[in-house]
C-alpha cells in the first residue's frame, strides 16, 4: 500500500485494517509517535493526517492511503516548528513520552486558531494525557507557540 | 555507594584511579585494587580498569558523566553531571551524559526513593575534584609551574596570576595521566560551598530535552533488532493466581504471521504465577493472535477476592491487639490518652492505586553468544538482572539490561516482571523478541499501591497533642520484593515494612507516640502491591496530617498555630546532619512560607471557599524533604464536586542543584498527587482490577489542573530529594481546605463528590 508520510512517498507491506500507529512505528522506523492506550483516549499517537491532528491507533492503513500524514519527525525542519522552539523555551517535556502527541494537536490546533484564549487552549488540549503532569508548562507553551507564529 | 562493593579476596583497597594513556583522555572512577596494581595506568594496562567509572574525558577535552539511574522525566542525568562539572571546572557545553549497562560492579543500582542526586550529590562532586586536580598538576607540569600555584577555570588551567594557560584538551592530547587518591585523600577533598556554586544551582537545560522535542528520543519501545518478533502477553482473568490450564491455538494458527503461544505454568515467585504470551511477526499478528487464543484458565485461590474483602481483613487486622508489629514507641501512650482534655479518634483510608506510567511496559531481549540482552528503560537492574537470572536458571553475570528513556516511571519501572517474561518468551521462541503491554495488562499486571486503612487515636491538652496511637494496615511491598531490606521492629518482635510504613514515624513532638504496623496478607496474595511515586507518605500523611486539622478544631486551635507549637525540634526531631539537620524548625519555616506565601488567614475567600494546609517530611526520616502545601478550594454544596483554585508548594531543598529542574518536579509531584487525590481509583471483584484503559480509570486532565505556585527554600545544606515529597502533601491538604470551606471532612482517598455530600450531611 502507498503512503505519504513526512512529505515522501512509502509502500507499506502490511495488511490493510494494520493500524496507522504500527505502521508508522514498527514498518516506516518513526518512533517519535507513541503508543499510548491503543483506543484514542491518551493522544500519545497523534499524528496529522491532511492537517487534521488524528489519532493514528484508531486509523486503519487502508483509510489512510491517499493521505498526507505527518508526524513530530516532520513536523518543522531540524525540529524548528514554532510548537518544538516554544516547548524548548518553556521546558516543557518531563519524560516526554506524550510529547509528540501533546506537540501534534497543539500545531494543528494553532494551524486553525493562531490566537486562540487560555479556555480555547484547554478545550483542545484536555484529550492527550501526560503523566508527568505537564499541563501547565503545555498550556504556556501553546500560548507562547502562538506569539512565535505571530512573529513576536 | 561504597557500602554495595563486596571484598574480593586478593583486591584490597578501594581508590579513585584518574588514568590514562597517552593523549587518550581520562577514566576517573572507584576502583578495587590489587595490592601489586599501584598506578592507574598500570591498572589500565593490566585490565583491571573493572569499576565503576563514573567520568571519562576523551583527548579533546570533552567530559562524559556515567549515569547509573533511570531517566524517567526527572532529568538525574543533568542533575549528576552539574555536580561533577562543577567540581571539574569545565566548560559546562563540554558536558555529556551516557548510561551504562547493567553490571555488578555499580552496586545497587535503584532509581528511586528520591535518593538519586541526595546519594551522589558528594560522591560526584569529589569524582569531579579529583580529575580537577589531576589535570591540574599535568597541566602545571606543561606551564613549568607548582600545581599549588595554578587553579582550573571553565576547561582551562591558569597559572596563579592568570597570564599562561593551557586547555584541557590540550593536556589531554599530549600527557599520561597517572594519578590515584586514596580514600583518606578523596574524602579530605575540600569541596565547594553554597555560595561558591557556578553550575551547580543554575538551571541548566536539561540534556535530555532536545531529543524529547523531534521525536528522536529512544525509549525501551522503540527498540529494533534484527528478526524481531513481537509479543503481546495475554490478560490473566485474575490479578494473581490464575494458571493457564490449556490453550487453544486452532483459531490464532490461521493468522497470518501468526508464530506461536509462549505458555508458562509455573509463573515466578513474586512476579505472577502463568502466563500466555501471543506471538507474531508483526504487531498486528501478535495482536490478533492475543484475542484469537482460546484459554482454559484455572482461576486460581483469589477468584472471589474483592476490594472490600482486603478492607474487611484490614478492619478485622485493627481490631486485633496482637496483630502487626510496632515501628514507634515513644513513652507510654495509654498514659497520655488517660489525662487528655480531649479525645478524638478517625479511620482514613486510600483506594488501590495505578502507577499509569503512559509508556506501557515493554522490553526486547535477544540472547547473544550466551548473554541474555534486555532493553527496557528499568530503574533498577539490580532487582532486574537478579530476578531474570533466577527465572532462566542462570548466573546473574550472564543477563546483560541496556537502558533507554522511560515513559514514565513512579516506581513502576523497578519491578522486574517485564524482564523476566520477554526473557522468558525469547528463551521459548528463540529469536529475538519485543514485548509489549497492552493498557488494559499494564493496568491490572500493575504493582499497586495498596489500598491502606488506618486509625489515630489522640489526645489534647493546652493546646498540645499528650499521645497519638496510629494502626497502619497495608499490603506490604517490600516484604515480596526485597525482604531481606526489612527493619527489626522497635520491640525486636518482628519485621517491619518500612516502605508501608514510614512517614508515621513524623517531626511533632508528641510525648507519648506508639505506630503500629499491620500486615494485610490478603492483599498481598490478591494484589501484590508496589512502589508507587512517595510510597507509604502518600498514605501516612494523608491520615497524620488530616488528623492534625481535625485535633485543632477540637482543641479551638488555628491549625497552622496547632502545627507550629508541635515542630519545636525538640529531642529526636533536632534532626542530625547532613540530611535532616536543623530538624523540624526547617519544616516549621516551609509550613510558615507556604502559608504566608498563600495569604492563609489573610486572602479574602468567597462562599464555600477555603484553604487548607499540610506539611510533610516525605520520604524517610532519614531523608527528609521538608514540604509544605496550602490548598484552596472552593466546593460546589449542591453536586459535591470540588476544585482546587490554586496550590502553594513550598519544599527545603537544602541546595537546588537545577532549581528549575527542582520545580518541575514539585510541579509534576504535586499534581500527580492531586490526580490520585481526587481522579484516580481501581477496584478489584472476582480477583481482578475492574478497570481497564483511560475511559473507566481517569487521570488528571489538562481542564483539571489548577495553579500551582513553588516555593523553593534554599540554605546551602545538603541537597534533598524532589521527585515524590510533593505528592505526599496536597491531598491532606485539599481534604482540610474542603473541610474549612463546607464543614465536610472526607477521610477516604480519592476524594470524591459523592463523599463530599455525604461528609457534608453528616457535619
Amino acid at each position: 500500500m502507498n503512503l505519504s508520510v513526512n512529505g515522501s512517498n512509502q509502500v507499506v507491506d502490511a495488511p490493510g485494517d494494520t493500524k496507522l500507529l504500527w505502521v508508522i512505528r514498527e514498518h516506516l522506523r518513526l518512533t517519535g509517535t507513541k503508543f499510548g492506550c491503543g483506543l484514542g483516549l491518551c493522544g500519545a499517537c497523534t499524528v496529522h493526517m491532511n492537517g487534521e491532528a488524528v489519532r493514528s491507533c484508531q486509523i486503519e492503513l487502508s483509510d489512510a492511503e491517499g493521505t498526507q500524514i505527518t508526524t513530530i519527525e516532520g513536523l518543522g525542519a531540524n525540529g524548528h516548528h514554532p510548537v518544538q522552539k516554544a516547548w524548548a523555551e518553556i521546558e516543557v517535556p518531563q519524560c516526554g513520552y506524550c510529547q509528540s502527541g501533546q506537540m501534534m494537536n497543539a500545531a494543528a490546533f494553532l494551524n486553525s486558531n493562531s490566537a486562540p484564549s487560555e479556555k480555547e487552549i484547554v478545550d483542545a488540549q484536555q484529550g492527550n494525557i501526560c503523566r508527568c503532569i505537564t499541563y501547565n508548562r503545555i498550556k504556556t507553551a501553546i500560548k507562547r507557540a502562538s506569539e512565535i507564529m505571530q512573529g513576536a | 555507594m561504597t557500602k554495595h562493593i563486596k571484598k574480593v579476596s586478593g583486591l584490597s583497597r578501594r581508590e579513585v584511579l584518574v588514568g590514562s594513556a597517552a593523549g587518550a583522555g581520562l577514566v576517573i572512577g572507584y576502583s578495587v585494587l590489587p595490592n601489586a596494581v599501584d598506578s592507574a595506568s598500570k591498572a589500565i594496562a593490566a585490565g583491571n580498569w573493572d569499576h565503576q567509572q563514573f567520568l571519562s574525558m576523551d583527548a579533546d577535552g570533552k567530559a562524559t558523566v556515567h549515569v547509573t539511574k533511570c531517566e524517567i522525566g526527572q532529568h538525574v542525568g543533568t542533575a549528576l553531571a552539574q555536580a561533577v562539572a562543577e567540581e571539574l571546572e569545565i566548560d559546562w557545553n563540554d558536558v555529556r551524559v551516557n548510561y551504562p549497562e547493567s553490571h555488578a560492579k555499580w552496586g545497587l543500582h535503584i532509581t528511586g526513593g528520591s535518593w538519586s542526586v541526595n546519594w551522589t550529590f558528594d560522591r560526584n562532586s569529589r569524582i569531579g575534584a579529583s580529575a580537577r586536580i589531576a589535570l591540574i598538576e599535568a597541566g602545571s607540569k606543561m606551564m613549568k609551574a607548582m600545581p599549588a600555584n595554578c587553579y582550573a577555570k571553565n576547561s582551562r588551567v591558569y597559572t596563579a596570576d592568570g597570564s599562561k594557560s593551557v586547555s584541557y584538551k590540550e593536556i589531554l592530547s599530549s600527557n599520561t595521566i597517572d594519578r590515584t587518591f586514596s580514600e583518606e585523600e578523596m574524602k579530605s577533598i575540600k569541596l565547594k560551598s553554597f555560595g561558591e556554586y557556578s553550575i551547580v544551582g543554575q538551571s541548566k537545560q536539561p540534556l535530555d530535552l532536545p531529543a524529547k522535542l523531534d521525536g528522536s528520543a529512544k525509549y525501551g519501545i522503540d527498540v529494533f533488532v534484527p528478526n524481531m518478533v513481537y509479543a503481546i502477553p495475554i490478560q490473566n482473568p485474575t490479578r494473581y493466581g490464575a494458571i493457564p490450564k490449556a490453550v487453544d491455538e486452532s483459531a490464532a494458527k490461521k493468522i497470518d504471521g501468526y508464530v506461536g503461544a509462549y505458555v508458562n505454568k509455573e509463573g515466578f515467585t513474586r512476579v505472577n504465577t502463568g502466563y500466555v504470551v501471543a506471538i507474531g511477526e508483526t504487531y498486528w499478528a501478535a495482536e490478533k493472535a492475543a484475542k484469537a487464543l482460546k484459554i482454559d484458565w484455572d482461576l486460581g485461590e483469589n477468584k472471589n477476592i474483592s476490594s472490600d474483602d482486603i478492607r474487611d481483613e484490614s478492619i478485622r487486622l485493627q481490631k486485633d491487639p496482637n496483630a502487626g508489629f510496632l515501628w514507634v514507641l515513644e513513652g507510654d501512650t495509654d498514659k497520655g490518652m488517660k489525662n487528655a482534655a480531649n479525645k478524638h479518634t478517625a479511620v482514613y483510608e486510600t483506594a488501590i492505586a495505578y502507577h499509569g506510567c503512559l509508556e506501557p511496559m515493554n522490553g526486547v531481549a535477544y540472547e547473544k553468544d550466551g548473554i541474555m540482552h534486555i532493553h527496557s528503560g528499568h530503574q533498577s537492574f539490580t532487582f532486574a538482572v537478579g530476578n531474570t537470572a533466577a527465572a532462566l536458571g542462570v548466573e546473574q553475570d550472564k543477563i546483560v539490561c541496556h537502558q533507554y528513556y522511560a515513559g514514565g516511571g513512579f516506581g513502576r519501572r523497578t519491578e522486574p516482571d517485564l524482564h523476566v517474561l520477554v526473557a522468558q518468551t525469547c528463551k521459548h521462541v528463540g529469536r529475538p523478541v519485543k514485548l509489549i503491554f497492552s493498557r488494559e495488562q499494564d493496568m491490572m499486571f500493575d504493582f499497586h499501591r495498596s489500598p491502606t486503612y488506618q486509625v489515630i487515636e489522640g489526645g489534647e491538652e493546652f493546646g498540645r497533642m499528650t499521645a497519638m496511637n496510629h494502626d497502619v494496615v497495608a499490603g506490604w511491598s517490600t516484604k515480596r520484593a526485597a525482604p531481606g531490606f526489612m527493619p527489626d521492629s522497635v520491640d525486636k518482635k518482628g519485621k517491619v515494612d518500612q516502605f508501608s510504613t514510614n512517614g508515621s514515624d513524623h517531626w511533632y513532638d508528641i510525648p507519648n507516640h506508639k505506630v503500629r504496623s499491620i500486615n494485610n496478607e490478603l492483599s498481598d496474595r490478591a494484589l501484590p502491591v508496589g512502589f508507587l511515586r512517595a510510597v507509604a507518605p502518600s498514605w501516612t500523611f494523608w491520615a497524620v496530617e488530616s488528623y492534625l486539622d481535625e485535633m485543632a478544631k477540637k482543641a479551638g486551635r488555628d491549625p497552622l498555630a496547632f502545627r507550629l507549637d508541635h515542630l519545636t525540634a525538640a529531642g529526636k526531631n533536632a534532626g542530625t546532619p547532613p540530611n535532616s539537620v536543623g530538624g523540624a524548625h526547617r519544616l516549621r519555616n516551609a509550613l510558615l512560607v507556604a502559608a504566608g506565601r498563600a495569604g492563609y488567614g489573610v486572602k479574602p475567600l468567597g462562599k464555600n471557599e477555603g484553604m487548607g494546609m499540610a506539611c510533610v517530611s516525605s520520604q524517610e526520616r532519614g531523608s527528609p524533604t521538608w514540604t509544605a502545601c496550602v490548598a484552596e478550594v472552593k466546593v460546589d454544596p449542591n453536586s459535591g464536586e470540588v476544585e482546587v483554585k490554586k496550590i502553594t508548594v513550598s519544599m527545603d531543598v537544602g541546595t537546588a542543584v537545577n532549581p528549575d529542574g527542582v520545580r518541575k518536579q514539585i510541579e509534576g509531584s504535586a499534581l500527580y498527587g492531586i490526580s490520585l487525590a481526587l481522579y484516580e481509583n481501581l477496584t478489584m471483584k472476582n480477583g481482578s482490577i475492574e478497570q481497564g484503559n483511560f475511559d473507566t480509570w481517569t487521570p488528571m486532565r489538562l481542564n483539571q489542573v489548577p495553579e500551582i505556585e513553588t516555593v523553593l527554600i534554599q540554605n546551602g545544606h545538603y541537597p534533598a530529594g524532589t521527585g515524590e515529597p510533593a505528592t505526599t502533601v496536597v491531598a491532606p491538604a485539599i481534604a482540610n481546605a474542603i473541610d474549612n470551606a463546607v464543614g465536610a471532612r472526607v477521610r477516604s482517598l480519592p476524594i470524591t463528590p459523592e463523599k463530599i455530600k455525604s461528609a457534608m450531611r453528616e457535619a
